[in-house]
């Protein structure tokens, strides 16, 4: 048959015509609205400058990946970092990202206070905000007791939990003294009071015999040290959870405190890196909270991010970025739950609010979650520890893995309630 | 009666770091009445620089014992900075001394966040480095041979201060200066001369004292704004503008804060500055201050 | 006559500033009059009298405090008894911390000073079950002259009502200080700034007119203290640290301590500086060090100085 020009043109038309409207049911539908905006409150100077940067490692990794795979339902994401400080100024650019940059959700705070100061805030603003740390016992139950945008970390008291019921299956019977060195503000009073809590309810029997209260920036404890060589307690619990940790252990070490004295390090794990093996000992329970960079366990996901972490930052990966990386992959997770349900149109802020309690994603931690009261579910990592490795620096002798639900107080309860509820 | 040594000595310890801050400060505040709040800033960049110094030789091949030396060459290299920021504080010299308290406070902002753009924001160490000298046993106590080094460090930093102070030209001059500085410049003291070695030897009795401190702990974001606190009540309890009152003054703070956290731990945030007001409240001027209002 | 109008044109812009639309800049002009309140008293004891302080602070954090407790603790949640409390807590603070300091002078009163701020921060950080510590204690959203603005959100009502209220509150202590540094009182600060010795000489009881410079200082930080942490929404012992001592006082000078409304535009170029390089620069505090140092070296009169300079040529 011949094809006369204006057949052709007519069948090239119709084919054009055709493929115009079968590349618009393929597009991505949102693409157009330009990309999600994630703001990031991250500190960057002071002691808590090292676990801002390694939580925006985690969240920076996230995005890059989802980015890569299309963006969540085909928005790219585009990262608003601001720097965490002190609670005012914090408060402030927490504004600037939320009226000024008109980020969807917030992410990042480590601090207690600013969390305290943030939260309700985000309440008030009607924004998502997800916290990656610092919540306590106050946290959750004054300030807002319930929450419809906020979300925040585990409890911090998690580790101390965790922590003391490892000292009570592994030291029962071996100690009856113990002492306390802590900073001095609500994280370490919190865990100092759970661990005598949980020692009790575990019918250890142990007696304090010194609480020391150094306070947050201190960096020199030989007066410490000297305090608790006279005092002689059979083990000690510590919080520490920045640089003070490793210089407490050194100059125990030196003076000779680590060698006959039990150690429980409840948080330390966050600078593993700086435990040397030349004054960290082994068979201290050591705490990483959420992530143990050699966990034997670990999923494929997250041996990806440690070895991507370290070829990047000749550095091994801490908690931080665990909980970074959450907090993205659990916002893009609600959103699409909450776009599904919504019949596909993107989700309001309320919905992916709701779309988040009970949601559980794969974190670099394995299965990772928030409850119905916005708290977080996750796996916490401690255990013994030991100088066989191939590193400088300490690392676990077998990993014990517990997950929130065993060492986070449920919603609704007290958490000496909580504990005196036990079965022992 | 071991353990009371032993706490003692760790006040000790802790005054020995607590001088080596406040000697910098004192001299440059007696002689050019020009109060640095970077003082805490210069001890933060020595003990830096100092780890620096120390891994760098070490990998270098430099043999381990010797890390004390390069600590010092580390802190004593940084005395380059020296002459130019005592230029920069010479601009306002005749102005109010607020002025001069401002420029030294702008200089504590850009030193913290150079330190932290040059070494980042985690702790920063020396690891194993401080047990190499081994320990002295007294019984139970342990006590790392390099707590001694400290201490003597300190002892021969303020013994050195008064021979150079009392005994030598450099030290009349300075001395002179102090106490009448237009009569100094006008018998022919070079004004520009004295100033800007005045200034280096205190920067630099901050860089030795934080790099030699450092491998008993770890360099820190911050550190020097945390550490201008118990500097300014050591020289409020000494008196301005005096080493000797350095050095008692670090010795009352070190050693009080020592037996606040044996005997009452609670108070000891809070210890130095009950020390500062009750001293205040004795001897308003300081225990050795000087006769300038 | 240029004078007034000026003032007139700026007051002006700053109620229009809601209008504008942009709520985020709106939000950072309620800080702007906070630290505006407190300067006017540090610009008396500093300018006026030559006294330097740097832990004024501590009288933000005495009023920031006595607002958070008024409303969180004991329920009470008019911002005009939280402003009344707060003062006369300074008041009751600056007694003794002003009786101890002012025996010194210069070196050492902002020593002294910084000392006191930095005790009194160690105490927010110690006594926790009074302070709530590291914690802090969360503010109550003030009525305004009883009235609640319930309807309003945070926002609405940052940007609202108690947007109108800072800047009565402001306007109204700029009077105030200005019958006070006219008055007799002031007119002896000025003369005690110039030549202690001769002042007393004349017949001026140097050290108790430094005295109560201190405590009205004092008054007007804790004025100033209460507004700072409303919009916060929490009262902090950051407040009381030496370094936000220090920001004040670079705020002072930033904007010119001779003259009287210096350290209002101080207050307005380090606020809206700040917020800028923040979002540019992590060494955000590298940028204000290089600023301050400027600032001292090269325009010791402030900003002011600039602007007065090329209203005279």
């Amino acid at each position: 048959m011949r094809t006369t020009r204006r057949d052709f043109l007519k069948i090239s038309g119709a084919t054009a015509v055709a493929s115009a409207i079968a590349r618009l049911h393929t597009t991505p539908a949102f693409a157009q609205a330009g990309p999600v905006k994630i703001g990031v409150l991250a500190a960057k100077a002071g002691v808590t400058a090292p676990v801002g940067e390694s939580g925006l490692r985690g969240t920076q990794w996230a995005v890059d990946r989802i980015n890569a795979a299309g963006g969540i339902l085909g928005r790219k994401i585009e990262l608003v970092v601001e720097e965490e400080s002190n609670p005012k100024d914090t408060v402030e650019r927490f504004r600037k990202l939320v009226l000024q940059a008109k980020v969807d959700v917030v992410t990042g705070v480590i601090s207690t206070g600013v969390g305290l100061a943030i939260g309700p805030a985000a309440e008030e603003e009607k924004r998502l905000l997800l916290m990656w740390d610092g919540t306590t016992q106050k946290g959750v139950e004054e300030t807002i007791p319930k929450p419809r945008y906020a979300f925040r970390s585990v409890d911090n008291e998690a580790e101390a939990v965790m922590a003391s019921i490892l000292t009570a299956r592994h030291f029962k019977g071996k100690i009856k003294t113990v002492a306390g060195i802590n900073n001095d503000y609500s994280y370490g009073r919190d865990n100092w009071a759970a661990f005598l809590a949980i020692m009790k309810k575990h019918g250890m029997n142990v007696t304090s015999v010194a609480e020391l209260w150094p306070k947050l920036g201190e960096t020199n404890f030989t007066s410490h040290v000297a305090t608790l060589q006279q005092a002689k307690p059979d083990l000690i619990f510590c919080s520490f959870w920045s640089g003070d940790a490793p210089i407490l252990l050194k100059q125990a070490h030196a003076a000779g405190l680590t060698a006959g004295t039990k150690l429980v390090m409840t948080t330390a794990g966050g600078v593993h890196e700086q435990l040397k093996k030349a004054f960290a000992p082994e068979g201290m329970i050591l705490g990483y909270n959420s992530l143990y960079f050699e966990d034997p366990k670990a999923s494929a996901l997250s041996k990806e991010f440690t070895r991507w972490h370290q070829e990047k930052f000749k550095e091994w990966p801490n908690y931080e970025s665990d909980h970074g990386y959450f907090t993205v992959v659990a916002y893009k997770a609600a959103v699409e739950k909450a776009a599904k349900a919504g019949g596909g149109k993107w989700p309001t802020v309320e919905q992916v609010a709701e779309a988040l309690e009970g949601i559980e994603v794969e974190s670099l931690s394995g299965k990772r979650g928030y409850r119905a009261d916005h708290i977080m579910e996750a796996t916490y990592f401690q255990g013994l520890s030991t100088h066989k490795n191939k590193h400088d620096f300490v690392t676990l002798d077998s990993v014990e893995a517990m997950s929130t639900k065993q060492i986070q107080k449920p919603s609704g309860m007290g958490l000496y309630d909580w504990i005196n509820s036990w079965n022992v | 009666m071991i353990q009371v040594l032993n706490l003692l000595l760790g006040g000790v310890f802790h005054a020995a770091a607590l001088f080596l801050v406040a000697a910098g400060l004192q001299l440059v505040f007696g002689v050019q009445k020009i109060l640095n709040l970077a003082c805490g800033s210069f001890y933060a960049l020595g003990a830096y620089a100092g780890i620096t110094a120390v891994k760098a030789a070490l990998a270098a091949g430099v043999p381990a014992p010797l890390f004390v030396v390069v600590l010092l060459a580390a802190g004593v290299a940084l005395g380059v900075l020296g002459p130019p920021i005592e230029r920069l504080l010479r601009t306002i010299y005749d102005r109010d001394e607020a002025f001069q308290l401002l420029l030294t406070f702008a200089l504590v902002l850009m030193l913290e966040d150079v330190m932290r753009f040059v070494w980042g924001a985690a702790p920063y160490q020396l690891g194993g480095v401080y047990l190499l000298y081994g320990q002295v046993r007294f019984g139970a106590v342990s006590i790392p041979v390099y707590n001694f080094v400290v201490i003597a460090a300190g002892l021969a930093i303020a013994v050195g201060m008064g021979v150079l102070l009392t005994r030598s030209r450099f030290g009349a001059i300075v001395r002179a200066t102090a106490e009448n500085r237009g009569m100094a410049q006008a018998l022919g003291v070079n004004m520009t001369r004295v100033s800007s070695r005045v200034f280096t030897l205190g920067l630099v009795l901050g860089t030795v004292g934080g790099a030699l401190v450092i491998p008993a702990g770890a360099a820190v974001n911050e550190m020097g704004i945390e550490l201008i606190v118990e500097a300014f009540a050591v020289v409020v309890i000494g008196g301005l503008g005096s080493m000797r009152g350095a050095v008692v003054g670090s010795l009352i703070v070190g050693v009080l804060k020592a037996v606040a956290i044996a005997v009452y731990p609670e108070a000891e945030m809070l210890a130095v500055y009950v020390i500062v007001i009750a001293v205040l409240l004795l001897r308003p001027a300081g225990l050795f201050a000087r006769a300038t209002a | 006559m240029i004078g007034r109008v000026v003032l007139a044109g700026v007051l002006v812009t700053a109620a229009a500033v809601p209008w504008l639309g942009r709520d985020y800049y709106a939000t950072l002009m309620l800080p702007f009059f906070a630290y505006s309140v407190a300067l006017l008293g540090l610009n008396l004891m500093f300018g006026t009298a030559g006294l330097l302080s740097f832990g004024h602070a501590l009288f933000l954090a005495v009023g920031g405090y006595t607002a958070a407790y008024l409303g969180n603790t004991l329920r009470v949640r008019s911002l005009e008894v939280m402003l009344a409390t707060a003062m006369v807590v300074a008041v009751l603070v600056a007694l003794p911390v002003g009786w101890l300091c002012v025996r010194y002078v210069r070196i050492y009163f902002g020593m002294l000073t910084l000392a006191f701020g930095m005790l009194f921060y160690s105490f927010l950080y110690k006594f926790y079950a009074l302070t709530g510590g590291d914690e802090g204690i969360p503010v109550a959203r003030p009525t305004l002259l009883g009235h609640g603005f319930v309807e309003l959100d945070k926002t609405g009502y940052l940007v609202g009502p108690y947007y109108y209220y800072s800047l009565a509150v402001c306007v109204l202590a700029a009077i105030a200080m200005w019958r006070i540094v006219g008055s007799p009182l002031g007119l002896s600060l000025r003369a005690i700034r110039e030549n202690a010795d001769k002042a007393a000489y004349v017949g001026v009881r140097v050290r108790r007119y430094r005295f109560y410079a201190f405590v009205i200082a004092a008054v007007f930080g804790a004025a100033g203290g209460v507004l700072l942490v409303v919009p916060t929404g929490l009262a902090a012992p950051t407040l009381a640290y030496w370094t936000h001592s220090g920001n004040l006082v670079f705020m002072l000078l930033l904007g010119g301590f001779g003259h009287f409304f210096g350290p209002v535009l101080g207050a307005f170029v380090f606020i809206f500086l700040q917020d800028q390089v923040m979002s540019v620069t992590e060494y955000w505090r590298f940028v204000f060090g290089v600023v301050l140092a400027a600032i001292v070296i090269f325009l010791p009169q402030g900003l002011m100085s600039l602007l007065t300079r090329t209203v005279d040529a």
